[in-house]
């Protein structure tokens, strides 16, 4: 697999639904060779679900920090977990 | 609108729900609005069937309805409660209620007793039913938040609300002789303004004060305490009560005291928030809040002075204080239903959150709101200005029912000529 294009998402200190929005955009940009990083401050459970029932491959992980790191990806051959900066 | 505790997407409510709800409420408002025409300023002796119809008009067709389309909304939300069959429960309780409303209306304007009855029997069935539904779903909730729990207690509040008011319409009637009347009144309406109202209203601001405007959240003795607290002082006072009638004037100051430090700590969370900008619904929260603290600083001031106007500006300000709030959760919850459906089901053409309702409607609404209390107020000096009260509470519910209206119409040909998407397939 060639290198990933990753698309970040800084959400902690956007106000409600922004996050939401920016992330449903943010996947809509989605391909193969990409994936959607978001940092939250809440396990941002509407949008995996919605993720997961169009068939993207998702994780969340809460850091020590209280904050939430949320992998998303099209290509369910990426392996978040070892995307993951926690 | 989701916690980190769960909301799945078929946990919500279907939109209708919500959006109905809300457009009773905002029918009821503009009654009441022609109600003020019709009374003038009769309704500032709150002890004239005018001021009796009015107060009810606002508490149980306008706030109820307005309520509980947000709790049908929020339950999930706040406390990751799955209503099952929400469509049937919503017809359970909203039919009757529009019709015992206007059943307990009536009878307050003739005083015929079988209407009294009937009135008892429908807001008394159907808010019994939902509020116990509503209360079993919260009781085998194994994780509670500041929030759901403070729910429990405002729910066990109207509980006791409708209790009492089934007592006075009993002894209206003439079904009984009504002893204690008097002090059923006074715990009618303190329950109901202080524990159901008022409760509700902070139950929810514990979550969205701190999601919606991301601001640091309340210091846990207040938002595990305040409630709790709130509603042993009120049950404490309405047993003492019955044999101590003055005991009420100590609970007042407490009462005061509780919400008024409550509305100063949110008036400082909201200048912490992280972000500079401010919109409409942000202003209706300091509005309300504002209000309140108003509304209990005169409260107090006409327990040691008999003052008639001070009186009504009490009930004034709190009336702005709920409206306020309740007009701020509107313009959050119903761009992010209308936008967050469509997307949920796949409408690639669906509107954006500010083409549902655009900032600016909201904004020209909180002038109308703020221009409606200024002309209230006036109305207490210089009688004729209720006139101008009433025309702009018409405009004010008539601007919500356009905006419930307009965004259902853009749901609903959305849903008709929309494209659908599959995520996971724009880019092959």
């Amino acid at each position: 697999m060639s290198e990933l294009k990753k698309i970040d998402l800084d959400a902690r200190e956007l106000e409600h639904p922004k996050p939401l929005e920016h992330a449903i955009k943010a996947l809509h940009e989605l391909d193969d060779e990409s994936y959607f990083y978001m940092l939250h401050r809440k396990n941002p459970i509407p949008l995996l679900d919605m993720a997961q029932e169009q068939g993207f491959s998702t994780l969340s992980r809460e850091d020590d920090a209280g904050n939430w790191h949320i992998l998303v990806a099209k290509n369910p051959a990426i392996a978040l977990e070892e995307l993951l900066r926690v | 609108m989701f916690n980190q505790n769960g909301l799945s997407l078929d946990q919500a409510p279907p939109i209708s729900v919500v959006f109905r709800f809300f457009f009773s409420g905002a029918l009821f408002g503009m009654l009441a609005g022609m109600l003020i025409l019709l009374f003038g300023t009769a309704i500032f002796d709150a002890h004239s069937t005018e001021a009796v119809i009015l107060t009810h008009t606002l508490t149980l067709g306008v706030m109820l309805s307005f309520m509980f389309a947000a709790l049908f909304q929020m339950l999930p939300v706040i406390a990751g409660i799955k209503l099952t069959a929400p469509v049937q429960k919503a017809n359970r309780l909203q039919y009757p209620l529009i019709l015992g409303v206007i059943t307990l209306l009536l009878a307050f304007e003739t005083a015929i007793p079988w209407l009294y009855g009937l009135a008892s029997l429908l807001l008394g069935g159907s808010i019994f039913y939902i509020v116990s539904v509503m209360l079993k779903n919260l009781f085998e909730l194994v994780h509670h938040s500041a929030s759901s729990k403070g729910m429990v207690i405002a729910l066990l509040s109207l509980a006791l609300v409708i209790i009492l008011a089934l007592y006075m319409t009993a002894a209206l009637s003439g079904a009984i002789n009504g002893t204690y009347f008097v002090q059923m009144r006074e715990g009618h309406y303190s329950f109901g303004l202080f524990g159901w109202i008022s409760l509700l209203i902070i139950s929810i601001s514990f979550q969205v004060i701190e999601m919606f405007y991301v601001t640091p959240p309340y210091p846990r003795v207040v938002s595990y305490y305040l409630p709790i607290t709130l509603l042993g002082l009120l049950t404490a006072t309405f047993i003492a009560g019955l044999f101590i009638p003055s005991s009420w004037v100590v609970t007042d100051i407490l009462l005061a005291i509780l919400l008024t430090g409550y509305a100063l700590l949110t008036l400082v969370r909201l200048t912490q928030k992280k972000r500079p900008l401010s919109d409409a619904t942000i202003w209706f929260w300091r509005l309300g809040l504002v209000s309140l603290i108003f509304s209990m600083l005169t409260m107090v001031i006409t327990l040691f002075v008999d003052n008639d106007l001070l009186k009504t500006a009490s009930y004034l300000f709190f009336s702005f204080f709920a409206l306020s709030i309740v007009f701020s959760m509107f313009y959050k919850i119903v761009p992010f239903l209308t936008w967050f459906h469509l997307n949920s089901q796949g409408y690639f053409t669906a509107p954006m959150m500010h083409e549902v309702i655009h900032p600016k409607t909201a904004n020209k609404h909180l002038y109308i709101h703020l221009a409606t209390l200024v002309t209230f107020l006036l109305s207490l000096y210089l009688t004729p200005f209720i006139y101008p009260a009433g025309l702009l509470t018409i405009l004010s519910f008539g601007w919500i029912t356009y905006q419930i209206y307009h965004a259902w119409k853009l749901y609903k040909h959305t849903q008709e000529t929309g494209e659908k998407f599959e995520m996971g397939n724009i880019n092959p």
